[in-house]
């Protein structure tokens, strides 16, 4: 057996796995904590775009997960229009204000962008808890906006089970995943991650830093704009601190920061370490001490970056790397064993 | 078509109150190499930094190929064939040295087979074959110039601007820089070097250029411009004259 093929076998397994884990997790609770746990998968998948690949370090991306929400949101309420082509709408919409905060912010060094992407996040959740409608648009200030339950059905985004939902986000999972692993090895990739580690070098050898950092950064809003839809149709109820807030825009980079930034396999492992993590100690610790597990992730943030500043995926995939090694090199051995 | 690949006019640059170049002229016929030398704070690195449009001129004109590139930018003078190194070296350290050489490659292609064949053909030009897969922050410092080289090789430059590649190599490191640069000559490449080591301007230079508080102050074979008085002067200081 090749590298090769052991990869795409394990690949293939994994999808497997996903795609039929339904059948044993039947429970809704626990369905919907894996749904949570592909969406903050997704989530940082399509932050590691511009966080990782791009070297800059964006902390405001819930603000594109609100514009996602509220765009196809009352599209639907007011107008009457699909949720699948508001997430569109609202996916364009988030594109081009990313573009606007980078242009003035890209083309300077150091802290900047990152600043200016709280600011702007935080700016925005502050006026939308304040304004109750936008011209024609009704936005609801701090209550929200409730979802009314309409005929289930897939043009609706609607649906009896979660299941739906579970199948929905894993897909979503997966094209961004592959968007991912596809930009890491064409020249968008490395021009972003030479521009990302010096800058002045880049632009020595041809590469134009600003443009691909906003190329990077519209693609990063674009797909975090359409996982906002995915959870105002999932929850059918959102209000701007819950959804907008800082505390969303830091569990993403939590996530990319513990699993490795600029991985491909990054995002998801930091899900799956911390997601199952958070749920659990929200559930049995949050009555001793409400926002405990804030403290246990910052806990664990300290102990990756003292120990792994890489993330988890650089030690994991060495350890892979070896086995791997091991397995392709004795392919008889392996073959009687099994 | 002049046979000057790059011609330098009046070339001035302040910073605030510091003017670091001041009426420069300069030209650089294609095919040759030039070297520009001088004291410490001489102005060398402003020139480079100028012609290769990290930030534009006061005043002044340069040429590239004939056409006017003043405050055109890095990247798009990159494309225009005119490439650098930097005098303290910019790898990009976390990656491998094939890595770092396949974006100089991508200049010219979009597609990754390509630029690594490229980067490949690169590396068997300045040795670093053996260093393939090594991450560039793990190199020598030797090793990390020569990359250096390699990254502005593979845009497929037609006039090449060295900053201090000498620099903080070992004498036998130099003889083989020295052999590197040449060989880049025999390839058609324009070369342009600041340099600090004598022994290399003298073994490489068709002509050599000094200047002094951003001044030209000497230009001509190697051997005349280490004759000349006030290049003399200028390294050792005017009171050696008076006394």
């Amino acid at each position: 057996m090749s590298r090769k093929q052991l990869d795409a076998t394990l690949m293939t397994v994994a999808a497997l796995v996903a795609f039929g884990l339904p059948l044993v997790v039947t429970s809704p609770t626990y369905l919907q904590i894996l749904i949570l746990l592909f969406f903050y998968a997704y989530l940082t998948t399509s932050w590691n775009l511009v966080g990782g690949f791009a070297g800059v370090l964006p902390l405001g991306h819930s603000v594109f997960v609100g514009i996602g929400a509220y765009t196809s949101t009352i599209l639907t309420l007011q107008y009457g229009v699909s949720p699948w082509i508001g997430m569109l709408v609202g996916g364009v919409l988030a594109a081009l204000v990313g573009v606007v905060i980078g242009l003035p912010t890209f083309r300077m060094r150091g802290a900047y962008f990152c600043l200016c992407t709280i600011a702007f996040a935080e700016g925005i959740r502050v006026m939308v808890e304040n304004i109750d409608s936008l011209g024609p648009l009704k936005v609801n200030g701090p209550r929200g906006l409730l979802i009314p339950l309409k005929d289930p059905s897939f043009w609706h985004y609607q649906f009896m089970s979660k299941l739906p939902y579970y199948y929905i986000i894993l897909v979503m999972l997966l094209i961004v995943l592959t968007l991912t692993w596809f930009i890491s090895r064409s020249k968008i990739g490395y021009y972003l991650a030479a521009g990302g580690e010096e800058p002045e070098a880049a632009a020595a050898l041809g590469v134009n830093v600003a443009n691909c950092k906003l190329l990077s950064m519209a693609l990063s809003c674009f797909f975090t704009a359409l996982a906002g839809t995915f959870y105002a149709q999932l929850m059918l109820y959102f209000y701007p601190k819950g959804l907008m807030g800082l505390d969303l825009s830091f569990e993403i980079a939590f996530i990319a920061l513990i699993g490795g930034r600029g991985t491909i396999a990054g995002p998801v492992i930091g899900a799956l370490v911390l997601r199952p993590l958070n749920e659990f100690t929200r559930i049995y610790l949050s009555d001793m001490l409400p926002g405990l597990h804030l403290v246990i992730f910052g806990l664990i943030l300290i102990l990756v970056m003292l120990y792994k500043p890489q993330g988890l995926t650089a030690p994991l995939s060495a350890v892979y790397d070896k086995l791997a090694r091991k397995i392709t090199r004795e392919p008889n051995a392996k073959g009687v064993a099994a | 078509m002049s046979a000057n690949i790059l011609e330098i006019t009046t070339l001035t640059k302040h910073f605030g109150g510091l003017t670091a170049v001041s009426a420069l002229d300069l030209h650089i016929e294609k095919g040759e190499i030039l070297a520009l030398i001088g004291p410490n704070g001489a102005g060398k690195s402003t020139v480079f930094n100028l012609v290769a449009g990290v930030y534009p001129p006061s005043e002044g004109t340069i040429r590239f190929k004939d056409a006017v590139i003043n405050g055109r930018k890095p990247w798009d003078l990159c494309k225009l064939g005119l490439a650098r190194t930097f005098q303290i070296v910019k790898p990009f350290a976390s990656k491998t040295v094939l890595y770092n050489v396949m974006v100089g490659a991508f200049l010219h292609t979009n597609s990754t087979a390509k630029a690594r064949e490229k980067a490949e053909e690169v590396m068997a030009v300045l040795g670093l074959e053996h260093l393939r897969d090594r991450l560039a922050g793990s190199l020598t410092i030797a090793d990390r110039k020569r990359l250096e080289i390699g990254k502005a090789l593979a845009t497929n430059p037609e006039l090449l601007l060295l900053d201090e590649v000498m620099a903080g190599l070992r004498p036998t490191e130099v003889d083989d820089m020295i052999a590197v640069i040449r060989g880049l000559r025999d390839r058609g490449v324009t070369v342009f070097v600041i340099e600090h080591i004598m022994r290399a301007v003298m073994a490489l230079s068709d002509r050599v250029a000094v200047i002094h508080f951003g001044q030209k102050i000497a230009e001509g074979t190697p051997e005349a411009v280490t004759r000349d008085e006030n290049v003399i002067k200028a390294y050792l200081g005017g009171d050696y004259d008076a006394a």
